[in-house]
């Protein structure tokens, strides 16, 4: 079985290497057939996209939008905090106007333009009501511009929702018909601001979900047109430092090439849309597509310096007979991560990434046996300078290849680490016990705003908004009755003013607007005006003649928002100031308890819906998720490695140090209050995939070293460090200055997720060079060391088989290729 | 007598359809201008007095109904037009009742019974572009009941079609100014008028941006007493999804309707 192994290996190489010009062309077929899809990819930068689409809270809350026609708005604030406030000529005419304009602009559904300028006040007279615009026309003088103010004041359902209550700002809120053309409309929206008459003391803000959701799609577009290109860059650097020949530099770059078009060409195909959190793919892409090359080529050049007379297919051929096994295991460890995000997410964007991202690495591995060795077969042999011939050196030290400082300086931290392994496992422990209690204070946490960074005008705007207004967060409170106008019953009526006065006792909940409101309001108005009479009527058929008297002057859609058409559904809005889920998770909460415990009962019920609520809930499952996929990723990165290596220990050991940097990540967000969020929830499953390559370089190469070689664990220190640890040096450079680009990104979670994948990377790269060396010194695992344990179990012997008929080729190879340099 | 009634009012029909053929004839010749062909809509009699049953559904976007039953009395005193509609149905609304005095040059006055206040109460003249309590008609709509503004517009006959098959002039019209435009909410009319008994058989309407706002279709269109009358008319609102349909019955011409009908007191003691 193992002779058939190996044939089998060598036969494939040997085909590749009989049609490397084939291959090739095959690769540049493949590389343009997914690519041609990309340009047809679709950004969905929209917050519901996180959300599974069959999530019940997604499903009941398109339910209610559709009912009381609710959309995600664009909100413009004009503010002035000058002695009069807004209430002054000049700035309520440039409501007027800014109102107007906005009417007029494409993909603005102009009837649902709400602002001082549209809006009705309800008034009471001697002898009846008037509904009327507050103004028709801006005031022209102060005089003016005070009445209405005093109009404004008196009319509590604007207060806090359209004017602020010291009377210093005011909103424009704005529908759009598309809401997919959110960025093209926010774009106008600033040229207009730009150009609309202010008056010094005016400020306008643009804001609002709508907004966020525009201009999120052009923050990101400009984001990765940045990103990208220097990844790209840095990598190619990397790989110029590592190797000092062009093969080196460029052959790699095509590799990423392959990689990066196949997965997002297969998304365009497929008709993925390219979410927030994609923007990453094609960094992480790049990072990952580069190491096999990596690997590969460190060998090819150690071959080449070792025996330069060889022709270049020998040399590719006993490359990658040495390197297609580890390559091969890193890339199942890999994509058994990125496997993990995908099963374990509920999020689409997540499940995605992974899936997309595993494809990235198989088609980074089906690259590199293939066409890379291809391309290298076809090339004159040329050593690379970072590598010395032996016939140059001449010195036989031990069967190693001889490198530069990069491999010297590997080989000093080696020794240092096997004459101090228990100092490295103190260590280890030290910063174990460090970070679990890191992660107890991890909070799980979410605000959307924050994706932009702090001195963005739109966060600014959304601040300002909230602290001057009600807030532009709702909860929506749907109340359903039976019947149709059963809503008109004075007692479901007061049932929803106790449920509306309960909710404004909440923390950060400001305002609330219904039926109730306006019912109120028209009373009060046919009653001479009477304050005391702002209250709801007693009597159902004097609710129903009050909302026949308002279609007199009002328009059909008045109450579109806060009742259905027969009056049996009704709308609570709940505004809030604040984004942030823990906040908004404690009103939920409350509100719902309030809805079970005080509101429901067989005549009435309500449910909650809105934005506030559906935040709510999937951030709820971001938690159980992040956990889910940890856990998933290390168990399937475990087996993976046992069953490579035929060793279950083998699995634990390999699998230690990513755990121990998944552990680091989380000491780094608890200690520096990183919040475990959309962005950075998924570093863990990446810092795992990629984090494990190196724990799997090293044990193949103690392997090989220890168990077939026979050397004592000090030699194999020393033979490894300077080459496969130098190897895994430039493979961690080229990850952590990738992911480091991204930390340089506009878009907040994504510089999170890339500081922290880097923080991971840099703390298993070091673990795979400290404390796995330290453990296996001190341990002395049965799968590397099998003559001195007792070998009594029947299952053992059995690895030991296994590990036998799979390590033969390499001893077999590895002997040979010892030989010859000596 | 009965049987002389009608041989008069057939002869007066033909007489009548006589003269049509006579103009249509002409127009063909002459190029009946728009202007013309509203002028004609504009001289149709309506009758002095009418009282009659009116049952408004209203239909949002979702499907949902809402009905009402009613009984109206209008009446013109020269250029001044009254108007009295008392709720029927459903119990919740009846006996409520609106009544109106539509004056030619000043804002009209309205007044509105709450049976459940028992009380009248004046409510805010209305502008020309506000929709008509609930229904997709704006006040304009429901004062011209089926005549034209002919001063608001530039008019502009634009072709002829068959509708509901009878020919009809396609007439366009376009506000005189921005100013007016705005105040009806309407950007352009096309309406389609009936070449033999000038009557509007169908209007439709932009609004002021030129998007497609509303479909006004009338039906069942047959004489009562010798007035043509529409007996069904259709709105369609393609911007809000929301449709009326107003479904007349019991019209009357003949019988006096009494100017005691269009008070405060009859709004109060209703039918």
């Amino acid at each position: 079985m193992n002779s058939i192994n190996q044939i089998r290996v060598t036969r494939f190489f040997q085909s590749v290497l009989a049609y490397p010009k084939t291959i090739i062309v095959a690769g540049l077929i493949l590389i343009l057939g997914s690519a041609i899809f990309i340009p047809t990819l679709q950004k969905d930068t929209r917050s519901d996209a996180f959300i599974p689409p069959d999530h019940p809270a997604l499903i009941y809350r398109d339910k209610v939008e559709d009912i009381f026609g609710l959309k995600d708005p664009m909100v413009i604030a004009i503010v002035n905090e000058g002695e009069t406030g807004i209430f002054n000529p000049q700035t309520l005419a440039l409501v007027d106007w800014l109102t107007q304009q906005i009417e007029s602009m494409d993909n603005i559904d102009h009837e649902r333009v709400t602002s001082l300028a549209t809006e009705n006040d309800i008034i009471g007279t001697d002898d009846g009501m008037i509904v009327a615009a507050f103004f028709e026309a801006p005031p022209k003088d102060q005089q003016q511009a005070d009445h209405i103010r005093a109009a404004v004041m008196d009319f509590p359902l604007y207060l806090g929702s359209l004017v602020s209550r010291e009377g210093d700002a005011t909103l424009i809120v704005a529908e759009l018909i598309d809401q997919t053309q959110a960025q093209e409309v926010y774009t106008s929206l600033l040229e207009l601001v730009e150009r609309a008459p202010t008056q010094p003391g005016d400020a306008i803000h643009v804001a609002g979900e709508g907004a966020v959701s525009g201009y999120m799609g052009a923050y990101i577009d400009a984001d990765a047109q940045r990103l990208n290109p220097i990844a790209a860059l840095i990598i190619t650097l990397i790989l110029f430092v590592s190797f000092r020949t062009l093969r080196g530099t460029l052959l790699p770059n095509f590799v990423v090439l392959a990689t990066v078009g196949s997965a997002l060409g297969v998304m365009a195909a497929f008709d993925v849309r390219f979410f927030v959190i994609t923007n990453a793919l094609p960094v992480v892409l790049i990072g990952i597509a580069v190491a096999d090359s990596i690997h590969i080529l460190s060998q090819y050049y150690e071959e080449i310096a070792q025996n330069p007379k060889d022709t270049p297919q020998q040399i590719v051929m006993r490359t990658m007979e040495a390197m297609w096994r580890p390559i091969t295991v890193t890339t199942f460890t890999t994509m058994a991560g990125f496997l993990g995000l995908s099963l374990a997410s509920v999020m689409p964007p997540m499940q995605y990434f992974g899936l997309f991202a595993m494809l990235g690495v198989g088609v980074a591995w089906i690259f590199s046996i293939t066409v890379l060795p291809a391309a290298l077969s076809l090339l004159k042999l040329k050593p690379s300078p970072a590598y010395r011939t032996a016939a140059q050196l001449n010195a036989v030290q031990l069967s190693v290849s001889q490198v530069d400082r990069f491999g010297l300086a590997m080989k000093a931290f080696g020794s240092w680490v096997s004459r101090h392994h228990i100092v490295v496992l103190f260590l280890a422990l030290l910063v174990t016990v460090a970070g679990v209690m890191g992660a107890t204070r991890l909070e799980l946490n979410e605000a959307r705003i924050d994706i932009f960074q702090k001195d963005e005008p739109i966060v600014k705007a959304d601040t300002l908004i909230n602290q001057k207004l009600d807030g532009v967060h709702y909860l929506d409170v749907v109340v359903e009755t039976p019947q149709a106008e059963d809503i008109f019953k004075p007692e479901h009526l007061r049932r929803i003013e106790a449920l509306q006065r309960y909710a404004e006792t909440l923390p950060n909940v400001n305002g609330s607007t219904s039926i109730v409101d306006y019912l109120k309001q028209m009373n009060r108005a046919l009653n001479e005006d009477r304050l005391d009479a702002y209250q709801l009527p007693n009597d159902p058929d004097l609710v129903a003649q009050y909302f026949l008297l308002y279609s007199a002057s009002g328009d059909p859609t008045d109450f579109e928002k806060e009742v259905d058409y027969d009056y049996r559904l009704a709308n609570v809005r709940i505004r809030m100031d604040t984004g942030v889920y823990t906040d908004e998770k404690v009103v939920v909460e409350a509100m719902q308890h309030y809805v079970n415990d005080h509101f429901n009962t067989a005549g009435i019920s309500a449910n909650l819906s809105g934005r506030v609520n559906v935040d709510y809930h999937w951030i709820k499952l971001l938690g159980a998720s992040h956990f889910g996929s940890v856990a998933v990723a290390l168990i399937l990165v475990w087996m993976m490695a046992s069953f490579n290596m035929r060793s279950m220990v083998a699995g634990v050991i390999t699998v230690i140090p990513v755990a121990f940097s998944v552990l680091l990540i989380y000491a780094v967000m608890g200690f520096s209050g990183i919040w475990l969020a959309i962005g950075t929830s998924m570093f863990a499953a990446i810092a795992i995939g990629l984090g494990v390559d190196f724990a799997v370089h090293t044990i193949e190469r103690f392997k090989v070293l220890i168990r077939e070689k026979q050397h004592s664990f000090d030699e194999a220190i020393e033979i490894l460090y300077p080459s496969t640890g130098r190897a895994l040096l430039f493979n961690f450079t080229a990850l952590v200055l990738g992911f480091g680009v991204l930390a340089t990104s506009e878009v907040v979670p994504l510089i999170k997720f890339g500081s922290l994948v880097a923080v991971g990377i840099s703390a298993s790269f070091i673990a795979s060079m400290t404390l796995l060396p330290a453990l296996i010194k001190a341990i002395q695992p049965a799968f590397l060391y099998p003559n001195e344990t007792v070998a009594s179990s029947v299952s053992h012997n059995k690895v030991m088989e296994a590990n036998d008929l799979t390590n033969t080729t390499q001893k077999e190879k590895n002997d040979e290729t010892q030989k010859e340099p000596v | 007598m009965k049987h002389k009634k009608n041989l008069f009012n057939q002869l007066l029909v033909i007489s009548i359809s006589t003269l049509i053929w006579v103009n249509l004839a002409l127009a063909e010749s002459d190029q009946l201008s728009g202007l013309e062909i509203a002028q004609q809509v504009n001289a149709r009699d309506e009758g002095e007095a009418v009282s009659r049953n009116l049952v408004m559904e209203m239909i949002d976007r979702r499907g949902k109904k809402r009905v009402r039953e009613t009984r109206g009395f209008r009446k013109y005193y020269g250029a001044e037009k009254r108007t009295i509609i008392f709720y029927l149905q459903p119990k919740n609304v009846r006996k409520t009742a609106f009544l109106t005095y539509d004056y030619p040059q000043v804002d009209d006055d309205q007044w509105l019974y709450l049976p459940a206040m028992r009380k009248v109460r004046r409510i805010s003249s209305s502008d020309r572009g506000d929709y008509f309590l609930g229904t997709d008609f704006t006040y304009e709509d429901i004062k011209k009941e089926g005549k034209l503004g002919i001063e608001d517009y530039t008019w502009r006959k634009i072709g002829e079609e068959i509708i509901d098959d009878h020919h009809s002039y396609i007439v366009e019209a376009i506000p005189i100014n921005d100013e007016v435009a705005k105040e009806l909410g309407y950007g352009k009319v096309i309406y389609s008028v009936d070449s033999n008994i000038w009557m509007v058989r169908q209007a439709k309407s932009w609004d002021i941006r030129g998007n497609a706002l509303k479909t006004v279709h009338t039906r069942d269109i047959y004489q009562v007493q010798n007035i043509w009358t529409a007996h069904t008319l259709e709105v369609s609102n393609h911007k809000t999804g929301h449709n009326t349909r107003f479904l007349f019955s019991d019209i009357d011409y003949s019988t006096g309707v009494t100017d005691d009908v269009f008070t405060q007191q009859s709004l109060r003691r209703g039918l």
